[in-house]
């Protein structure tokens, strides 16, 4: 224990911190600048200065750490004196334009000032200038208020782990810059902006809209982009969002955001959000058909509309059977809207064809390792990944899905754990990985060898029987490793090492695997490879409430809270509280819906949230589907793709205009608040309508009635609330029974014939950007002006081959279509492929692909897709 | 680009030291050498060879006065004008390689043959006026000495 007395008061220390912390934890104040709570220290400001007793000089408190038996003054006449004497100091060069900088309010240079202020300077001398910078497109720079503190450098190179930036120069020349000099053209995180105790950088997005003081309210409620489930607070101005800013102590994202959820949020006050119900007045054309919507559409009252629907999804019920009626939920949606949506398609229609577009690849995937691991086997918690000494990369760059995930891939490098990747990714290039990059579609190769070499290694437990049954049979050898994936056998062989040796490893699994040539065959070998270092696995999710929908049972085979379809305890079970038959036959799953529409068996559709003619693969075939359906109703905030062939189209409020739950990745649910007003009905409501409307009982009057229903139902959620969430409870394995003992036999099946990617021939890739999401992030604006089109990346040797430069126009074809936009040549990109995003209107990578399903996980197949490339633009 | 025999050199210098930054100075003196002077391409290629985020090559490069900041002629004249030297008449000495030679304080010669740095004290103040040209030193100058040693550099 260690006693120190600072300004008279006695504090004890259970473990060493600085003078500057105790302080803070008996509540007095020492002012600081270069310190922040969620840096490293720094001590270059000295206004932290503080008098201890019998040490002859003035010291810095947040360098010096407590002694037993200090005293320690932090306001005198002389530390007053030299703190004014900095001041004048850091205004020498200050351009004082206070009264039309944003910070104003905010910025702890000018509450100092005010405090100790030097009323008057003493220097005569001119001022350096430093011009605004516009030059990013969502931050903005006046330099010349910079106080050098260095947090923005060291929250970009320590905890965002990208040092985009920092200080150039020295003495009275140092000034922060990113490497270009100009452009930071960095991740665009804002972490930096977040720590700048100065108007020197800030967003760009709120410049001269906003004063901090004029804020109405705040809301604490979660990102709506990915399945990392950072807390956001929602600042709120005249019913706009005016500015999103992370906090400190929050338990996933702990003061720290990525692109999308600091800066995306302008989709929510976009003009182009739908505002009343739509019947469609005119033939159906396709997706991308640049009609009027006025033209395609009549508007129409609310009662037209939920009227309509549900008389024409009886009479098809009743004509043709309750299995020619599907639904396809949203991973974007809330708890609550999902599992008032699957209870809608059960009870009103009667069916169990619900699924998502999580069935492209998180669903099959989670399923297929809880049967290997038991359920909850990928619900790990996020910041976990930091402490492990290892963590193995594969299929899919972490920092580019769930960014606030990657950077706790970075931080566990910067502890000294090892990071080992199957493939090259960008974002955790400077953690220096250890990699091993086969050869194209040879990865499973790779994967056999490593569970070979670790089975013979270390030998196997005997503690999954049937995992280790399918273990025996894997033999790989490392000459087959070398001949095939073209891995030498140093690399593979130090890779091995590190990675036998671990004692708290991580496993990442990303799409590229789950959407695989074999997948479940990959994710039985990831899945051993897990066993054998007896690891955990987090699975990447691209969307905020994929997992939320999952326990919800937006599932063709299963009920809330994970239960079979299949097995007829739990079907009594809802039945009892729904009071209506639940069918006993499996549903549709998405791709089957696709399918069994083209034959014309399904005749209606409700898609709520969700954009299948644009974000399935094969989406031209999709679309062409969906435009032929009897009946299509599209519920979403925006005129997408689907939106556009649908018979009705109803209008929901966004994420930010509602309350509700997420569940994130790690399992965990949390509140998801309502921020802003809009007039309108969120997701749940329009549909607890339109089952009223058929005669059902669906009466709710507020998401904690649905949610305190699903607790009833649901065994998994049993007995949680809002409170308990409230209070941070919601963590898996929440109070109730996970689902233990229903595990099948583990099926897969290996890859089937592929091409090789040494062949010479291209490839089609998905790109998945950082900074965009879905078709969602199209309306953010500032994501935009991030990234503003699409492209097509290829690497230097093929862009040689072809003679093509940067920027120029190609046309990139595939057997199912092609298109024409520019490429940027990326040394991250293999030679054997071409990079393309599925985000941009009219030209996504689902379009030129073909997929096959993969039967054990149903997922969609998209390797192995050919692709050409020709210069310049096709003639007309 | 660094040619293979820089890169082999620079993974010979890592190996001395605890982690790549620390290895920082030396790869940029060896950049200095390949590319003349450290801009943007020498710093790529120093991050890429040690795996330091490009801007941090350029922060630390930026810091120190003794490396080349842009680009200079093949030969570089460094002339002392601290006390001693300057005492010893070594402003007149740089005024002659104005007006002899072109040659500006900081600058290069158009024929790129030169470049001159003034520098501060290189420890020859008993023989002052001193310089270094390139790596090699000379004490005792005289316009006249400078002119010799000058023909000397082609
Ligand atoms: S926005 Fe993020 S990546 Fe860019 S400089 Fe700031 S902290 Fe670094
Ligand atoms: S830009 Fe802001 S955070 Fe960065 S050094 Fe300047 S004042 Fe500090
Ligand atoms: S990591 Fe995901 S949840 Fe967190 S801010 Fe980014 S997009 Fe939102
Ligand atoms: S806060 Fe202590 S030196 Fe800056």
């Amino acid at each position: 224990m260690i006693t120190i007395t600072i300004n008279n008061k006695e504090i004890k220390l259970e473990k060493p911190v600085t003078v500057l912390e105790a302080a803070r934890s008996a509540g007095i104040k020492i002012p600081t600048l270069c310190w922040h709570e969620q840096l490293e220290k720094y001590g270059g400001c000295r206004l932290c200065l503080v008098e201890i007793a019998k040490v002859p000089r003035l010291q810095t408190a947040c360098t010096l750490m407590a002694a037993d038996g200090m005293v320690v003054r932090t306001e005198t006449e002389q530390i007053a004196n030299v703190r004014r004497g900095i001041l004048e100091f850091l205004l020498i060069n200050h351009p004082l334009d206070c009264p039309y900088c944003d910070k104003a309010g905010e910025c702890e240079l000018q509450d100092l000032v005010e405090k100790y202020g030097p009323a008057k300077g003493r220097y005569k001398e001119k001022k350096r200038k430093v011009p605004e910078s516009l030059e990013d497109p969502v931050i903005v720079r006046n330099m010349g208020r910079c106080i050098m503190c260095t947090r923005c450098v060291r929250m970009c190179r320590g905890l965002q782990g990208a040092a985009a930036i920092d200080v150039i120069s020295r003495g009275g020349h140092s000034h922060i810059e990113p490497f270009s000099g100009g452009k930071y053209d960095c991740e665009y995180c804002g972490n930096c902006i977040s720590v700048c105790p100065v108007g020197a950088t800030m967003s760009r997005l709120h410049r001269h809209g906003y004063r901090p003081w004029q804020m109405v309210n705040e809301t604490e409620t979660i990102c709506p982009y990915c399945g990392v489930g950072c807390t956001l607070i929602v600042q709120v101005r005249d019913d706009m969002i005016k500015r999103v800013v992370p906090r400190i102590g929050s338990v996933v994202n702990n003061g720290l955001l990525c692109t999308r959820g600091r800066f995306g949020y302008e989709f929510v006050g976009s003009k182009e959000r739908l505002t009343k119900p739509l019947i469609r007045i005119a033939p159906k054309l396709s997706a991308d058909s640049y009609q009027l919507t006025a033209n395609l559409f009549r508007e129409a009252t609310w009662e037209e509309a939920i009227s309509l629907v549900a008389k024409k999804l009886s009479e098809i019920k009743e004509k043709y059977g309750n299995s020619a009626i599907a639904g396809i939920a949203s991973p974007r949606c809330t708890n609550e809207d999902n599992y008032i949506f699957q209870k809608f398609m059960r009870v009103a229609l009667g069916t169990n064809n619900i699924d998502s577009a999580a069935r492209t690849g998180f669903a099959g995937a989670q399923n297929f390792i809880e049967n290997i691991f038991g359920q909850g086997a990928t619900a790990n918690i996020i910041p976990g990944l930091s402490n492990s000494d290892l963590v193995f990369v594969a299929g899919g760059d972490p920092t580019t899905v769930n960014p606030i995930l990657g950077l706790q891939i970075r931080a566990c490098s910067r502890n000294g754990g090892n990071i080992l990747t199957i493939g090259n990714f960008k974002g955790i290039e400077y953690c220096s990985p250890q990699k091993l990059a086969p050869v194209l579609y040879t990865e499973d190769v790779l994967l056999e060898g490593i569970v070979t070499a670790l089975k013979n290694k270390k030998g196997l437990s005997g503690a999954n029987p049937k995992l280790e049954a399918k273990i025996k049979d894997i033999s790989t050898s490392i000459e087959d490793v070398k001949n095939i994936c073209k891995i030498k056998e140093k690399d593979f062989n130090e890779f091995l090492n590190i990675l036998s040796e671990s004692t708290n490893p991580s496993i990442v699994i990303g799409k590229e695997t789950t959407q695989s040539n074999g997948a479940s065959y990959h994710l039985l070998l990831l899945s051993a490879i897990n066993y054998l270092i007896n690891g955990r696995i987090y699975l990447l999710s691209d969307r905020a409430n994929e997992q939320g929908l999952l326990d919800m049972g937006c599932a063709p085979d299963i009920l809330p809270g994970y239960r079979p379809v299949s097995y007829m305890e739990f079907r009594r079970r809802y039945e009892s509280i729904w009071k209506s038959e639940i069918p006993e036959k499996q549903g549709l799953t998405i791709f089957e819906m696709i399918d069994t529409a083209r034959n014309g068996s399904l005749k209606a559709m409700y898609v709520m949230g969700e954009n299948p003619a644009y974000n399935l693969p094969d989406s031209k075939s999709a679309e062409s589907v969906l435009k032929n359906i009897e009946f299509l109703v599209v519920q979403d905030i925006f005129l997408t793709e689907t939106g556009r062939l649908a018979d009705v189209v109803l209008p929901a409020l966004s994420w930010a205009e509602k309350d509700g739950t997420f569940t994130n990745m790690e399992r965990r649910i949390q509140r998801v608040r309502k921020a802003v007003n809009r007039e309108g009905m969120e997701d749940w409501r329009i549909i607890s309508e339109i089952a009223k409307n058929m005669g059902e009982k669906f009466n709710y009057s507020n998401v904690e009635d649905i949610f305190n229903e699903i607790c009833k139902a649901s065994p998994l959620h049993k007995n949680l609330t809002y409170e308990d969430i409230e209070k941070g409870e919601g963590i898996y394995p929440y109070k109730g029974e996970p689902l233990r003992d229903v595990m099948e036999e583990i099926r897969f099946q290996f890859p089937g014939s592929r091409s090789q990617g040494s062949d010479g021939k291209l490839y089609l890739r998905v790109e998945r950007p950082l900074f965009h999401s879905g078709t969602l992030s199209r309306k953010s604006s500032a994501l935009m002006k991030i990234y503003p089109h699409a492209v097509a990346r290829i690497n230097d040797k093929t862009a040689n081959m072809l003679a093509l430069q940067n920027g120029e126009m190609v046309r990139v074809s595939s057997k199912k279509g092609s298109m024409e936009l520019p490429v940027i040549i990326d040394d991250m990109v293999d030679s054997s492929y071409v990079m393309l995003t599925n985000n941009f209107e009219g030209k996504g990578a689902f379009s030129l692909l073909a997929y096959q399903i993969d039967p054990v996980t149903k997922a969609p197949i998209i390797a192995d897709m050919e692709v050409s490339i020709i210069k310049g633009r096709l003639k007309k | 680009m660094l040619s293979e025999a820089a890169i082999k050199e620079l993974n010979e210098i890592r190996q001395k030291y605890p982690d790549a930054s620390a290895a920082l100075l030396p790869a940029l003196y060896i950049a200095q050498r390949e590319f003349g002077y450290l801009g943007a391409d020498a710093y790529e290629a120093v991050s890429n060879a040690l795996g330091v985020p490009k801007a941090i090559a350029r922060g630390v490069g930026t810091f120190y006065a003794m490396y080349k900041h842009k680009p200079m002629g093949r030969h570089v004249v460094q002339l002392c004008t601290n006390v001693s030297c300057m005492i010893l008449g070594a402003e007149k000495l740089s005024d002659f390689l104005k007006n002899k030679y072109g040659l500006e304080p900081g600058g290069t010669t158009p024929d790129k043959r030169f470049s001159l740095v003034i520098m501060e004290c290189i420890g020859a103040c008993g023989t002052a006026p001193a310089m270094l040209l390139n790596d090699d030193f000379y004490e005792n100058l005289t316009e006249k000495y400078i002119e010799e040693i000058l023909e000397k550099y082609k």
